[in-house]
């Protein structure tokens, strides 16, 4: 076991080390001379010598990229804009709690609701709950999240103004109204994964359902409220796990819908970023997403492992 | 034998009962496909030219859907973006087939090497590149204009395929690399190499077919995949570039008009995509039921 997260570890550790190169050095190579955009075509070479200079741009790639590298690991310093100077580092602490509060709600949302949905549909099947289950599974899985809330915003929030259509609204105006302007983003956002979620809750339970320890259970008399626990630890085992990825695949999905509903997180932060040509907050933005994105792969390694002890000797 | 005698003798229900999501799945696809095909023949008006008299028609006899600010008809734009949106998913998975199948029979061939180790450790490093975020931030370094490299000239969607293509290689790696492995092991492979058959023989001539059902099922979810990744791109302006009609960036004109009544304008490119999509996976789920049963393939993009 202690083993098997140690691998992990280093091995997600190697992989980030990895990744963030080939970031840095793509951004590097298409982008072309930071210094051109911020100080313009008119600029002289002496110009662009001293602003290299001043920015350590005038250094190998591999170089920078270990300074990068260090500074992050360091003190955790992503540098400063290239554009304004403000350090990426206050941009990030400004943005990333509005995109976590997103994905955090999304996420809980599809859990609470894709348990007992899939619960409901396994232990009656062919029943109409079943059915509706199915049918939202494939519609879930399907639409574009994009569209359901464009949907949402034409409609419910438009047209009826249960909702605002957008924006993002403090804490600090009341709980009710910051509440209220997360509803339709985290249920935009979280609906794909009530349809897959629900789906292997099922499709879970149905396999366990057939195996000898639930018909011993089932001979030994046993109620059918504890059978289902028991049927739920075995069953819950992969999804538990795709659950933990689902997680970081939300946060790439919840770009769209930041820009979507006009949030201001860490996703239209890179969006602004890409159309002013900002390539130190660009790097920074989508390291920490990958990184985001493998700690929640890292996490659902590790559940599956200690769920499932097999697993680990197996590796 | 008739459809009636079928019926009477079960057979026809009971494949449309086992079957019939799939059936309605490959009957979408193949309207879809169809669709892509005839898009010139087919649509009713030209899907880029501005025609401002006819902008924001609802609905009617003449425009079956309407038309969008610049009074082109919605119909024959959605009918025209069927190709946009076919050309950028089913390119990126051909992409994606071809380098994973091949990668996948080179690892497995090597199974228990060094090689194969280096190789899907190599795999699971690309895998946990967040796609969307990486073609989104790609995208928007290299830019949406379109580049040109000797005769060729690649619009902003043929970057975007190869992009989505490439972070589909590592998922369809594993899965060549999953059913191969068992291959590689089995009797028949043994016997060719006694008969002094070359590997790469053995390996494209024998393993390959013996392959392929895992590799269909994943292939045809990857495409619905990717259907709703350019649309997604081309929502946010990234992808598919105006005036070319692609149903993202239809949805995107049509978010300007969320506080107009012009409702026809975000409802219907959505429901084109959500019918391609429900198509490629009704059609994935049943080929999987059928030709994967021991469910290699897995779906969650």
């Amino acid at each position: 076991m202690l083993r098997l997260l140690l691998d992990r570890l280093v091995f997600s550790v190697l992989t980030l080390l990895a990744v963030g190169l080939c970031l840095f050095v793509l951004t590097r190579s298409i982008a072309g001379t930071p210094a051109r955009i911020v100080l313009g075509n008119e600029a002289t070479a002496d110009q662009i010598a001293a602003f290299d200079a001043e920015h350590g741009l005038d250094q190998p790639v591999f170089t920078q990229y270990l300074r990068w590298v260090g500074s992050i690991a360091g003190h955790l310093d992503f540098g400063r804009s290239l554009l304004t100077g403000k350090p990426v580092t206050e941009t990030l602490a400004e943005s990333m709690p509005i995109t976590l509060q997103i994905v955090g709600f999304a996420f809980l949302f599809a859990v609470a609701v894709a348990l007992p949905l899939g619960i409901v549909s396994a232990c009656y099947p062919g029943s109409l709950a079943d059915h509706v289950t199915r049918i939202v599974s494939v519609l879930g899985v399907s639409m574009p999240g994009f569209w359901l809330g464009l949907m949402l915003i034409r409609f419910p929030a438009v047209e009826f103004g249960w909702f605002p259509p957008g924006g993002y609204v403090p804490v600090s105006e009341g709980w009710g109204p910051h509440l209220q302007s997360l509803v339709l983003p985290s249920f935009t956002l979280g609906i794909y994964y009530i349809a897959i979620l629900s789906r292997m809750t099922r499709s879970g339970l149905l396999e366990v359902r057939g195996l000898d320890y639930i018909r011993t259970a089932r001979a030994m008399g046993i109620g059918r409220g504890r059978m289902l626990v028991y049927a739920l630890k075995n069953a819950l085992v992969p999804v538990v796990s795709v659950a933990a990825m689902a997680f970081g695949y939300m946060f790439g999905w919840a770009l769209i819908v930041e820009y979507l509903f006009n949030l201001p997180g860490m996703s239209n932060g890179l969006l602004t970023a890409i159309t002013s040509r900002d390539y130190t907050l660009v790097q920074a933005i989508v390291l920490v997403f990958t990184m985001l994105f493998i700690l929640s792969n890292l996490v659902a390694d590790l559940i599956n492992a200690m769920l499932n002890p097999r697993l680990g000797v197996a590796r | 034998m008739s459809g009636i005698a079928l019926l009477r003798r079960g057979r026809l229900w009971r494949l449309l009962r086992d079957q019939g999501s799939s059936l309605i799945g490959g009957l979408i696809v193949a309207i879809v496909l169809l669709t892509a095909l005839l898009a010139p023949w087919i649509a009713p008006r030209d899907p880029v030219e501005i025609d401002i008299v006819n902008a924001l028609l609802p609905p009617d006899a003449e425009f079956p859907l309407g038309t969008d600010q610049g009074g082109r008809d919605v119909l024959s734009r959605i009918i025209w973006g069927t190709r946009v949106s076919l050309t950028v998913s089913l390119l990126a998975v051909v992409i994606g087939v071809t380098l994973g199948t091949l990668l996948g029979l080179f690892a497995a061939y090597h199974r228990g090497s060094w090689i194969e180790q280096v190789l899907m450790r190599l795999m699971d490093m690309i895998a946990s590149i967040p796609l969307l975020i990486w073609a989104i931030a790609l995208v928007g370094i290299i830019g949406v204009q379109p580049v040109t490299l000797g005769p060729l000239t690649f619009d902003n969607e043929h970057k975007l395929l190869v992009l989505i293509g490439l972070l589909y290689v590592p998922s369809l790696t594993r899965v060549t690399h999953a059913v191969a492995q068992a291959e590689m092991s089995a009797d028949y492979v043994r016997a060719r190499q006694v008969e002094g058959a070359s590997p790469i023989a053995i390996v494209l001539g024998d393993v390959l077919p013996n392959c392929l059902s895992p590799i269909m099922v994943q292939a045809t979810l990857l495409i619905a995949a990717g259907i709703v990744v350019e649309a997604s791109v081309s929502f946010i302006g990234l992808g598919v570039q105006p005036p070319r009609p692609s149903w993202g960036s239809m949805l995107a004109d049509a978010r300007n008009y969320v506080f107009s009544p012009e409702w026809w304008l975000p409802v219907f490119p959505g429901i084109a995509i959500s019918l391609t999509v429900i198509g490629f996976n009704l059609l994935g789920d049943g080929l999987r039921d059928v030709l994967d049963p021991r469910r290699v393939t897995r779906g969650l993009a």
